[in-house]
């Protein structure tokens, strides 16, 4: 088997907030010990409720952020103790799209200089049909070149931010929620386009979204998080959830189809608060299967299944 | 049976800029109408119109009849209108914030809608509160009323908003969006406790969501609408199953479903136009796949179809 484009062992983040003279310091766990692999070519899911960790997890892969704990590998090369100047040179491998293409592209700038900033941060000379080739690229219109971001729609802008992202030819794209923001007519649109782009460059894809509906849709593999850490990692599209919150993720979508409407039982419960997750299973206080022992203990990430779950009562 | 709240022809502008086009709408007690479209179709000035709330974004029914239990709101005083907002309508927006004030505790935010609107006393309005807390399966009511809230979850503070709106007893909700900012599994239980509102205490709910998948689960009727005006309407079962206008069934194959190939979304080519730039005709024509020369000069009227109504020159199946 070959050598997977990125792997991460026991990655952990932790935040600290308050400790100054009137509040104690207090520490949350953002993302904790994940270990998971993504092999080239690949697109992976990762899916969560908000705050679960999956912008956290998506900084630290890509190293804008430093780790707590546990190492990144990506292509062979261990990230998380690079030197700033080797770490530059990987950057160009990688590129990030974010969720809000509103506020990810500077007002200043034209389109033409957004596209070109990409090659001026790496030292690279500008080719002279990289901007049209770009813009093409993407679907969207060489006229546009001249326009300013608030010239254009929701979905043209996130359009701008993939060119953008693809200038250098990475390796892997890192796509945060890069339709959340958007209608489902256009979210249907941008995930064509990032298909067709995956075939023509090859790209390998980390695509975040809280929609199991579309992850399931678009990806081959699913990492599902919860509160921080992994609890399920679904092979294929097909697989039954075995996952307790996986399976209450997949319970809470509507089909569009009246006909399959279907009894709605909620998840009941509260959600543990990140600074004071408790001892056993984070979800053990929504779960209707948690015994004494999911509330001790902490479920490891089984390999024994189908497929990866953290779960003492899977289903 | 005689609608609850009914839009006849209703038209909006803000300024001059004509925003809604010629609406009609009608929600029953007991039943819920989805009202769908992509954002800037004119969902959530179709909901200030049936509340009476242009004036306050400077807006103006231009054209047609807003009736709630058979009046004209238009023929209303202020003082009528304000007295309708609260005791017979509720409103759920979007984001609780803008509806919950950051600076007051929870129960006092809820208790002064009864007491306002329904005259209690501060000790009934406070078990009122309680007690739709409770309703609303709010854990540790006792403490939450006396919480801010910014110490509650976004689902919790959405419950909240949707308690203030039963609190005056209403018999129509309107509900802009209300699980738009929420998780899912938090979205699947505020879907489920509108629905339970309709079912049991016989309701007239008004939901405004862009989700096809929220209006098949629990709508009645549905009324899609386009660039400012309504393309179709009707009985969610014929319309999920027989969409017979090219939008409809364009909005529900944007949706990823369970066992569906990989590469078959595509999503509806270019984008929502400008309120400023209406393309003549069918509004939609520059988008759709059937769109013809009639379709480009003239706009197809809304005409009736089955048990609900579609306006396009070329209706029926694909
Ligand atoms: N820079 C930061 N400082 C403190 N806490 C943070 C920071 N970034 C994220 N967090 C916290 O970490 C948790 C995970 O956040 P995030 O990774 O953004 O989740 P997601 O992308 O799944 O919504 C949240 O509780 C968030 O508040
Ligand atoms: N206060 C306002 N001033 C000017 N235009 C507005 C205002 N509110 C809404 N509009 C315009 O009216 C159209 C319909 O808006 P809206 O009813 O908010 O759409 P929806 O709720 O379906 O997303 C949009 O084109 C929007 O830009
Ligand atoms: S009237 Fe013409 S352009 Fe409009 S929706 Fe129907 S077929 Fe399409
Ligand atoms: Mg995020
Ligand atoms: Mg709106």
């Amino acid at each position: 088997m070959s050598e997977p484009l990125i792997r991460t062992e026991g990655l952990t983040k932790r935040f600290r907030s308050g400790g100054g003279l009137f509040s104690r310091e207090r520490v949350m766990t953002a993302v904790r010990d994940v270990t998971l692999e993504i092999a080239r070519g690949e697109v992976l899911g990762v899916v969560g409720e908000s705050g679960c960790g999956k912008s956290t997890l998506a900084r630290l892969i890509l190293r804008l952020i430093e780790t707590t704990e546990g190492s990144v590998v990506f292509d062979g090369t261990e990230l998380t103790a690079l030197p700033p100047t080797a770490l530059r040179a990987m950057r160009k491998r990688m590129a990030m799209v974010f969720q809000d293409p509103y506020s990810s592209l500077d007002p200043r700038f034209t389109l033409a200089e957004v596209l070109a900033e990409p090659f001026r941060v790496q030292g690279h000379d500008l080719p002279n049909d990289a901007v049209p080739a770009m813009l093409a690229a993407v679907g969207l219109p060489e006229a546009l070149a001249t326009s300013y971001p608030h010239q254009l729609s929701g979905g043209q802008r996130q359009r701008v931010g993939i060119a953008r992202a693809l200038a250098l030819h990475p390796d892997l794209v890192v796509l945060d929620e890069p339709t959340a923001s958007l209608d489902v007519s256009i979210q249907a649109q941008i995930i064509a386009l990032l298909a067709d782009l995956r075939d023509k460059m090859g790209l390998t894809y980390l695509f975040i979204s809280h929609d199991l509906g579309l992850v399931r849709y678009f990806c081959d593999r699913i990492v599902v998080m919860y509160l921080g850490s992994v609890v399920e990692v679904l092979p294929n599209t097909q697989a039954a959830p075995r996952h307790p919150y996986t399976d209450a993720l997949m319970r809470s979508g509507f089909a569009p189809d009246p006909a399959r409407r279907r009894e709605i039982v909620p998840l009941g419960g509260e959600i543990p608060s990140p600074f004071a997750l408790p001892a056993g299973c984070a979800f053990a206080t929504r779960c209707a299967f948690a015994s004494d022992r999911c509330r001790r203990e902490r479920p490891p990430l089984s390999q024994g299944l189908s497929h990866p779950v953290a779960c003492f009562h899977p289903l | 049976m005689s609608a609850l709240l009914e839009l006849s022809g209703v038209s909006v502008a803000i300024g001059n800029v004509a925003l809604v086009d010629r609406i009609s709408l009608r929600v029953e007690a007991g039943r819920i109408l989805g009202l769908v479209g992509e954002s800037g179709s004119g969902k959530s000035l179709t909901a200030m119109a049936a509340m009476g709330l242009l004036p306050l974004i400077g807006g103006r029914v231009t054209e047609g009849e807003v009736r709630f239990a058979g009046r004209d709101m238009a023929g209303m005083s202020d003082a009528e209108r304000r007295a309708l907002r609260g005791r017979r309508i509720g409103f759920v927006t979007q984001n609780p914030m803008t509806a919950l004030d950051p600076v007051q505790r929870i129960g006092a935010q809820v208790d002064i809608v009864s007491r306002l609107h329904l005259r209690l006393t501060k000790a009934a309005a406070r078990a009122r509160t309680l007690d739709l807390l409770t309703q609303l399966r709010i854990p540790d009511a006792a403490a939450v009323v006396d919480a801010y809230p910014h110490q509650l979850s976004g689902g919790m503070k959405q419950r909240i908003v949707i308690a203030m709106a039963l609190a005056g007893d209403p018999e129509l909700i309107i509900a802009d969006e209300p699980t738009t900012a929420l998780d899912v599994t938090v979205q699947a239980q505020i879907i489920q406790i509108l629905g339970a509102l309709v079912r049991d205490r016989g309701l007239a709910l008004l939901l405004i969501t862009h989700d096809m998948g929220v209006i098949a689960q629990i709508c009645d009727r549905v009324a899609v609408l386009y660039s400012g005006r309504l393309v179709e309407e009707g009985p969610v079962g014929p319309i999920f199953a027989n969409p017979a206008h090219p939008y409809t069934a364009a909005l529900i194959d944007c949706i990823p479903q369970e066992g569906m190939a990989k590469r078959s979304l595509r999503g509806i080519p270019g984008a929502v136009p400008s309120a400023l730039a209406f393309p003549p005709g069918c509004r939609f024509h520059p988008r759709c796949r059937r769109a013809t020369e009639t379709c480009r000069d003239d706009a197809p009227p809304l005409l009736p179809l089955g048990a609900g109504s579609v306006a396009c020159h070329h209706a029926g199946p694909p």
